[in-house]
């Protein structure tokens, strides 16, 4: 690790980590990333791993995809996460992609990222120097930019182990089911107290902006009140209204704010039914 | 045909090839490795339309590689594909461009020792182009004024000019449709578009070739015709056909890709033959991808019928979208109105067609030759005529679909053959009870979030393009099949089994015919120096055409079995029959009547072979006399989702008519395969371009999104049966499948989505996006009119 650190402060700013590389070898083969120092970290033992600590989910930033639906704690404490990797790429790249490699490539439909966005993850930022948590919202700027420096690694992930009466959900739309890019995503998570109230209420949105986005004022309606059906039809609106999509390849911009409201709100019934019958 | 006499044919067996491919022993072009062999890549355009004005080939010749641009090359016009009749035959391509035409073209190649190199010195290769105007639309592509991709092109011996982009066209006029159109009660019409999709075979295209110290070439490639590939080899190298060795490899799945000489061959050969030594050159996915393509159609119908169904005539305008070469154009254009006429009884054709030149992937067969595209407009127009006349669809079909004996032209006006079974009645009944026919409601009784509906679309494809007499298309096989001494057997065919298991079919009727154990048959590796000219794997003929000539083959075996078993056993070779003895794994040669006059094969080859005296082998050609349909019946229920617009298919009962079933398993496979591929051209598959004439995929397969096992219908919701027929001109009773049981789905896609929210589709694909566009922009309508 130390090593690692050191090579990417010596080589910074051409210096670049490399993990699965599921998304680096492809861009290098059409010529991207000329000139840059890949640091390999694929062997790291110490950026593997998903644990339990104080009150928190914590995973090694070298974490695949894969080990994600393995693991018990995932299963347990970050459905949403759980419920996004059974649906990330195909089984050949859950074996390689990593969830820090997914996050720091910052590819508006990156997969992982909106259900850490509901889940309210931060990330732990190394360098040789110092050690940094940002929460994920604010670690992502824009198309492919993040607040990671040239000499940093994103060392692990964590989020708070959600509460007890709370649940939540994600759903991908793509092209085809399986081995499909984003056209749209979107993941929940909400916790009532014991009269039914929504104390927390989290929904996130891929591929709808530059940048992997909470809907701040869809939540804003369902907090302090019961979910019910009108509550989230709300939720689900202002949902589609915060969506800036583009139109390309996968998808125009009026059907992705279409979809989104209809997800939004499928998973919000979802999340709701699914604290009713627990 | 009693079939339950069988002793292979119809029973489920292991594929021979099974194991190996599976567990990644099975080795393809790209795993051969020659020694001192070189590494090949080529250098691509990125332009769609340019003009070369400089190659650079300094740097890259510095870095130790060997360079190969057009002065390198022979100057001879060629069409990768020859399997037309030479006066039906247009040559426009030159082993490197000679001005690029579409994006990813090849415009110079190198080689290197390691790969690695090959790719650094492909880049350093400085070439200067002079982009020209992009041309993607095959209509405007025809008005004046449009950019043209070519002056002139070589037809036939000749060098013709090349107007509006227009590449060839032809006219088909049968009966009197005015006349007809005149006395015609009801009208159906609309203008079908069907986008070019990329055939996404698992196995990029790849080449190795060897110089020999003789002057001549021996060749691995991935091809659908060892014989294709050797012919237009010698053709533009100019070296005897002798001297040309093309191996028949193993291949990973073609969907129609390889049935051409694929464009990265000859370029291997070249580059093999200017350094001396042996070069493989592989495409990668994304060159794959920009290499080949379904021909794009836009098709306008107009078809008529008397109040009582009974259709009077067909008008049908055709534009092909051929992309920056053409291939089987003029072909395309016969076939393209052969399928619609041979669907459905009209007397009165009146057909234009034309092929037109674009910057964009060169149209290439794909799973049916225009079939899909023909069938999917033909049948969604039943389905409106069915509905204006208040038929059932099932009765307005068979009343009027092409059957036992009448004339069928599937494979274009010169092709013509008796049809001599027919198993749609039965299918369509099957397939009416498998599906719930009769609990089926029109769309206007349909509400709420989630509608059902119920569709059917019937097609066929043709076995082969045999006929009584030669036509426009080149159709034959030959087969050697030869007797070992343990009484194994050999057989040695050009065909090549590229998924579909032809080779395990071919094995299953020599065994049927010779009454030898499946295990003791072998199709044997070969190569062109010593296998007969067959065509090609296409045109769903690997079991009709070539499975007829093994047949052929082995029965003139089995009757030298007889006379050679005769002599020794001292008794009219008439008197002489053969059964299968498993437990003994042996052929046993006996004369019912007598007792101990018995032996087996293995008795009989080791005596002839201990006594100097022969081997029982035979070897000969075979043109089918006829080219009949396969029929299959596909019947869908699918769910539209009215809030997001996504289908899912919830039923599918698929029926096929392929005579006597040869491989169960393999038949099942195909008709499952085939629903896959249709639902992704109705619903997923877009292969579409920018206006910089690059796909917007970028080449990347992900978004080619053919669908996976998540959108197939879960197995219980699946059913399939076969017909129960015997066609008298096929091996033991046996017809063609692989492109019938894609032909007819996407019909069935558009006719069930329309019976579920009353909304028709002209345009694949369906997607989600375009059906929630199309039921917001009635709702808008509705809206309206209310107000």
């Amino acid at each position: 690790m130390g090593e690692a650190l050191a090579q990417l402060s010596e080589h910074a700013p051409q210096g670049n980590p490399l993990a699965g590389g599921t998304n680096l070898v492809v861009e290098m083969r059409v010529g991207r990333h000329q000139g840059k120092s890949m640091v390999d970290l694929g062997r790291l033992k110490e950026l593997r791993g998903i644990q339990a600590q104080n009150g928190h989910i914590v995973i090694g930033g070298g974490t695949t995809v894969s080990e994600l639906l393995k693991h018990p704690l995932i299963a347990d404490h970050a459905v949403p996460l759980c419920q996004s990797a059974a649906v990330f790429a195909n089984p050949l790249i859950r074996n390689r992609a990593t969830v820090a490699g997914n996050l720091v490539d910052a590819s508006p439909a990156a997969d992982l990222a909106p259900p850490l966005l509901a889940l309210g993850a931060e990330v732990e930022l190394v360098s040789r120097e110092h050690t940094r948590w940002v929460s994920l919202d604010e670690f992502m700027v824009g198309v492919r930019k993040t607040l990671i420096q040239p000499d940093e690694l994103m060392r692990s992930i964590r989020w708070s182990k959600p509460p007890k009466r709370s649940a939540g959900a994600f759903y991908k739309v793509g092209l085809r089911k399986a081995d499909a890019i984003s056209v749209l995503s979107a993941a929940v998570m909400v916790a009532c107290d014991t009269s039914g109230r929504c104390k927390l209420a989290r929904i996130a949105l891929g591929a709808l902006a530059p940048r992997p986005l909470r809907a701040y004022e869809a939540e804003d309606v369902l907090q302090g009140q019961p979910l019910q059906a009108e509550g989230i039809a709300e939720a689900a609106r202002l949902a589609a209204e915060a969506a800036r999509p583009i139109s390309d390849i996968r998808g125009t911009a009026e059907y992705r704010k279409r979809v989104t409201e209809v997800i939004v709100r499928r998973l919000l019934v979802q999340a709701s039914e699914a604290l009713e019958h627990p | 045909m009693d079939k339950s006499q069988f002793n292979t044919l119809g029973k489920v067996t292991p594929r021979k090839d099974g194991v190996a491919r599976v567990t990644g022993q099975e080795t393809y072009t790209v795993d051969t490795i020659l020694p001192r062999m070189l590494h090949g890549r080529t250098v691509c355009s990125p332009f769609a339309h340019a003009r070369i004005k400089s190659i650079d080939t300094r740097l890259a010749e510095a870095m130790g590689a060997v360079v190969l641009t057009f002065q390198d090359i022979p100057r001879r016009r060629y069409n990768e594909r020859i399997i037309t009749v030479e006066w039906a035959l247009h040559k426009d391509h030159y082993v490197l461009a000679d001005k690029v035409r579409r994006m990813g073209e090849a415009v110079a190649a190198v080689a290197a020792e390691t790969e690695e190199l090959a790719e650094k010195a492909a880049r350093a290769v400085v070439v200067e182009y002079e982009p020209l105007p992009v041309v993607l639309d095959p209509i405007e592509a025809m008005q004046p004024g449009a950019e043209p991709l070519y002056d002139t092109v070589v037809y036939g011996d000749q060098e013709i000019q090349i107007e509006k982009n227009i590449a060839c066209a032809r006219e088909v006029n049968e009966g009197d449709v005015d006349k007809a159109f005149a006395e015609t009660d009801v009208f159906v019409e609309g203008t079908f578009d069907v986008h070019k999709i990329y055939h996404a075979q698992m196995e990029p295209k790849s080449v190795v070739c060897r110089p020999e110290p003789d002057g001549g070439i021996t060749v691995w490639a991935t091809t659908q015709s060892i014989h294709n590939t050797r012919i237009v080899l010698g053709q533009i190298f100019d070296i005897p056909l002798s001297k040309v060795n093309v191996k028949r490899m193993s291949v990973g799945g073609t969907f129609g890709s390889s049935i051409q000489m694929n464009s990265v061959v000859p370029i291997g050969v070249a580059l093999a033959l200017k350094a001396r030594r042996p070069v493989k050159l592989t495409l990668t996915r994304e060159e794959d991808m920009h290499d080949h393509g379904r021909f794009g159609t836009h098709a306008h119908l107009k078809l008529g019928a008397k109040k009582d169904g009974t259709l009077t005539g067909i008008e049908l305008e055709l534009v092909a979208d051929i992309g920056a070469h053409i291939l089987q154009g003029y072909s395309f254009l016969g076939v393209s109105i052969g399928w619609i006429v041979s669907l459905y009884r009209l007397p009165n054709v009146r057909y234009k067609g034309t092929c037109v030149y674009t910057n964009k992937a060169p149209g290439c067969a794909m799973q049916g030759f225009g079939n899909p595209q023909a069938t999917f407009a033909m049948e969604s127009l039943m389905d409106e005529l069915a509905e204006k006349l208040g038929m059932d669809p099932v009765e307005l079909r068979l009343k009027n679909y092409v059957r036992l004996g009448m004339t069928f032209w599937g494979q274009g006006p010169m092709v013509r053959s008796l049809i001599r079974s027919d198993g749609v009645p039965d299918l369509l009944e099957k397939g009416k009870e498998l599906i719930g026919w009769d609990r089926r409601q029109p769309p206007g009784l349909k509400s709420g979030r989630f509608r059902r509906g119920i569709g059917l679309g019937r097609g066929f494809h043709t076995s082969s393009a045999g006929a009584p007499q030669p036509g426009d298309v080149i159709d034959y096989s030959g087969a050697l099949v030869k007797i070992n001494q343990d009484g194994s057997v050999d057989v040695v065919s050009a065909l090549v089994d590229h998924g579909g298991g032809t080779l395990e079919g071919m094995a299953k009727l020599v065994a049927e015919t010779l009454c030898v154990p499946l295990d003791m048959v072998s199709v044997v590796p070969t190569d062109t120096g010593n296998a007969l000219y067959d065509v090609c794997t296409h045109a769903s003929r690997g079991t009709y055409a070539g499975g007829g000539a093994a047949v052929r083959v082995a029965k003139q075996v089995r009757q030298e079995i007889c006379e050679t078993a005769a002599r020794y056993l001292n008794v009219q070779p008439e008197a002489i029959e053969m059964k299968v003895d498993q437990e003994l794994g042996q052929a046993v040669i006996y004369v019912p009547s007598i007792p101990d006059k018995q032996m087996t094969l293995k008795q009989l080859a080791s005596r002839c072979w201990s006594e100097s005296w022969k081997t029982i082998a035979s070897m000969d050609s075979y043109r089918p006399v006829a080219c009949p349909p396969a029929y299959v019946t596909v019947f869908l229920e699918v769910e539209v989702d009215t809030w997001t617009g996504a289908v899912r298919t919830l039923h599918a009962a698929l029926g096929a008519d392929c005579g006597t079933v040869v491989n169960p398993d393999g038949a099942v496979g195909q008709l499952e395969g085939g629903l896959s591929r249709g639902m992704g051209m109705a619903l997923y598959e877009d292969i579409d371009w920018d206006e910089r004439g690059q796909l917007r995929s970028k080449g990347y397969l992900v978004d080619a999104k053919t669908p996976g096992i998540m959108e197939s219908p879960h197995l219980e919701g699946l059913s399939i049966h076969f017909a129960d027929t015997n066609e008298p001109t096929g091996p033991h009773g046996a017809k063609g499948m692989g492109e019938a049981a894609l032909n007819p789905v996407p019909a069935a896609y558009a006719n069930a989505i329309y019976n579920a929210i009353g909304i028709r589709f002209y345009q694949l694909p369906i997607t989600s996006e375009k059906l929630l566009a199309a039921l917001v922009e009635r709702e808008t309508m509705l809206k309206e009119r209310l107000r």
